[in-house]
């Protein structure tokens, strides 16, 4: 296990106290785990989505990934309709290891409010999030 | 009361090595370092090194140690190596369990005869004074003396397919430490001072005992020494096996291995229920009439009088999807009906599905290009009689996964191989 030092958060995305990410792109919204979620559950054997279309309301569970440690729900950062899945996880769960914000991403949304994004925890609230648990 | 919680001779290197640890049997161990995957796969298909100090070890001694192991473990001495049933001679383990009045199982072991009437029992973390109660319950007046070694013994495991390639390099004299030396035998000695003592000695001096035995499935060794000398023949080891692959491995990746290689974890796939209808027939002594034990040992009674005793079985599933063993599981029959619950369930990672049949990494006819994406698989504990093929369903809170059952999981393993041809 890494410290929080050692990790990755990239700027222009919003976190959760559940540890997903969410990024505004172009009107949608860009949804996945964080460095310090992957980094929590180990390797990831698989990843289950939605279906294309599917409808979630904010906090609702979207799916799930699956370690080799548990299987640990995803948490919706913001409500939306689900308007792409990143199918390549199928084959290659261990892209949300390697990479989380980039190869790694889970799905994308269009969100019903597109200012409920900027409620969500932001790099440095994150950060102070994750030192006060460690 | 707060109990503290202990720590192996390697926990600073655990630590100092990044692994992800956790409490369990009362130790803080390593789950894993990196990778639990790669760790797993490391083991199929190179060298992985565990540290495994937390077990406990009893020594036995005296002229009555023999008639005390009959009357307790459920193996017979007299009558449990090969199919030709010899007798446990020195130099030879093996494995079965310490059983109470009902049958139920107290802990598994390996039973070690170093010489005639001196024998180490090898118990799980934790059990040292618990077996040891149970051996003293049972001694009536036989001349038998038990030490009990817990925390004064180091263990490291070295498992894989290049296992002897790599501590043949740090063994003084190989040829004389691996010759004739099968599955389930050992040579050599933790303490050089032992009577008798035949040594196997490390290049760093370390007086080792060597046994051809491990918790994987697949080849390899069981080192018995000294724990000061645990560090420094830790790190001689990694080091000897690094271009080869040798990876230091977590309490993950031995679940996983040991789950595909159908092998029960005490307290959990065997415990508090009668130790019968299970997959680990060979732990029992039985004979060549149906029904019937080649000896009488504490539970046996109960084993053979019982008609309504539940099963166990291996079972794998279709992907690497598992549910939870820490919350509440519902195993269904084929009908949809409640039948039992789940034991274990893990994904062995390095096993995969080709159409039907189940592939591993290690398989020698593998299909070109095959890479595994890893199988659940683990076992049930269920209210009737279920045949290798059927299909049942296992539940958790989350999701209700088909799996099948099966006599075994995953295929080529390598743990009997002669070490003649893994040099």
């Amino acid at each position: 296990m890494k410290a929080i030092s050692e990790l990755n958060f990239p700027e222009g995305v919003y976190y959760t106290e559940d540890h997903e990410w969410a990024q505004a792109r172009n009107g949608s919204v860009r949804i996945g785990i964080s460095d310090y979620a992957q980094d929590q559950l180990g390797d990831i054997v698989f990843v289950e989505l939605p279906a294309m279309g599917a409808a979630f309301k904010k906090g609702a569970a979207f799916g799930s990934v699956e370690s080799v440690k548990a299987v640990s729900e995803l948490y919706m950062p913001v409500a939306g309709k689900v308007t792409a899945v990143n199918t390549g996880l199928e084959a290659a769960p261990e892209k949300v290891n390697q990479t989380p914000y980039g190869d790694g991403w889970m799905i994308d949304i269009q969100p019903g409010d597109p200012s409920e994004i900027q409620a969500l925890l932001s790099r440095e609230a994150y950060l102070e999030k994750l030192k006060g648990q460690s | 009361m707060e109990v503290p919680v202990k720590k192996t001779a390697l926990h600073a290197w655990h630590r100092a090595h990044g692994a992800n640890m956790s409490t369990f049997g009362g130790y803080e161990m390593p789950l894993w370092y990196s990778s639990a995957k790669n760790e797993h796969l490391s083991v199929l298909t190179a060298a992985g090194l565990f540290d495994t100090s937390h077990m406990a070890a009893l020594l036995l001694d005296g002229r009555g140690a023999h008639g005390l192991l009959q009357a307790a473990f459920t193996q017979d001495l007299d009558a449990c190596i090969g199919a030709g049933r010899a007798p446990l001679s020195a130099g030879r383990c093996v494995y079965g369990a310490f059983l109470n009045d009902d049958g139920h199982v107290v802990d598994d072991s390996i039973v070690y005869k170093l010489a005639a009437g001196n024998y180490m029992v090898v118990v799980n973390a934790g059990m040292g004074p618990v077996v040891a109660r149970l051996l003293e319950d049972q001694r009536e007046g036989r001349e038998a003396h038990l030490q009990d070694l817990s925390d004064r013994l180091g263990k490291i495991d070295l498992q894989g397919p290049l296992s002897a390639k790599i501590l043949g390099r740090l063994v003084r004299d190989p040829d004389r430490a691996f010759g004739r030396l099968p599955y389930f035998a050992f040579r050599g000695h933790f303490d050089p001072a032992a009577p008798g003592a035949d040594p196997v000695v490390l290049r760093n001096g370390a007086a080792v005992l060597l046994s051809r035995t491990g918790y994987t499935g697949e080849f390899g060794f069981e080192i018995f020494l000294d724990p000061s000398k645990v560090v420094d023949t830790w790190e001689l080891i990694l080091e000897a096996g690094r271009a080869a692959g040798l990876m230091p491995c977590g309490l993950a990746a031995r679940d996983s291995l040991r789950a595909g290689a159908v092998l029960p974890l005490s307290h959990q796939d065997i415990g508090p229920w009668p130790f019968v209808r299970h997959p680990w027939r060979f732990a029992l002594p039985w004979s060549g009439e149906s029904g019937a034990f080649t000896k009488t040992f504490r539970g046996a009674a109960a084993l053979l009088g019982r008609t309504q005793a539940e099963s166990t079985y291996a079972f794998i599933g279709q992907d690497p999807r598992k549910v939870s063993t820490a919350e509440p599981t519902v195993v269904l029959n084929g009908q949809g009906r409640a039948i039992g619950r789940v034991l274990t369930c893990v994904t062995d990672m390095g096993i995969g599905l080709v159409g039907e049949r189940v592939v591993s990494i290690a398989s020698p006819d593998k299909p070109e290009g095959f890479v595994p994406k890893g199988l659940c698989c683990g076992f049930v504990k269920v209210a009737e009689p279920l045949q290798p093929g059927d299909r049942i369903r296992i539940q958790d809170s989350r999701r209700t996964l088909e799996v099948r059952i099966v006599n075994d999981i995953r295929p080529d393993r390598t743990a009997r191989k002669a070490i003649a041809d893994m040099l």
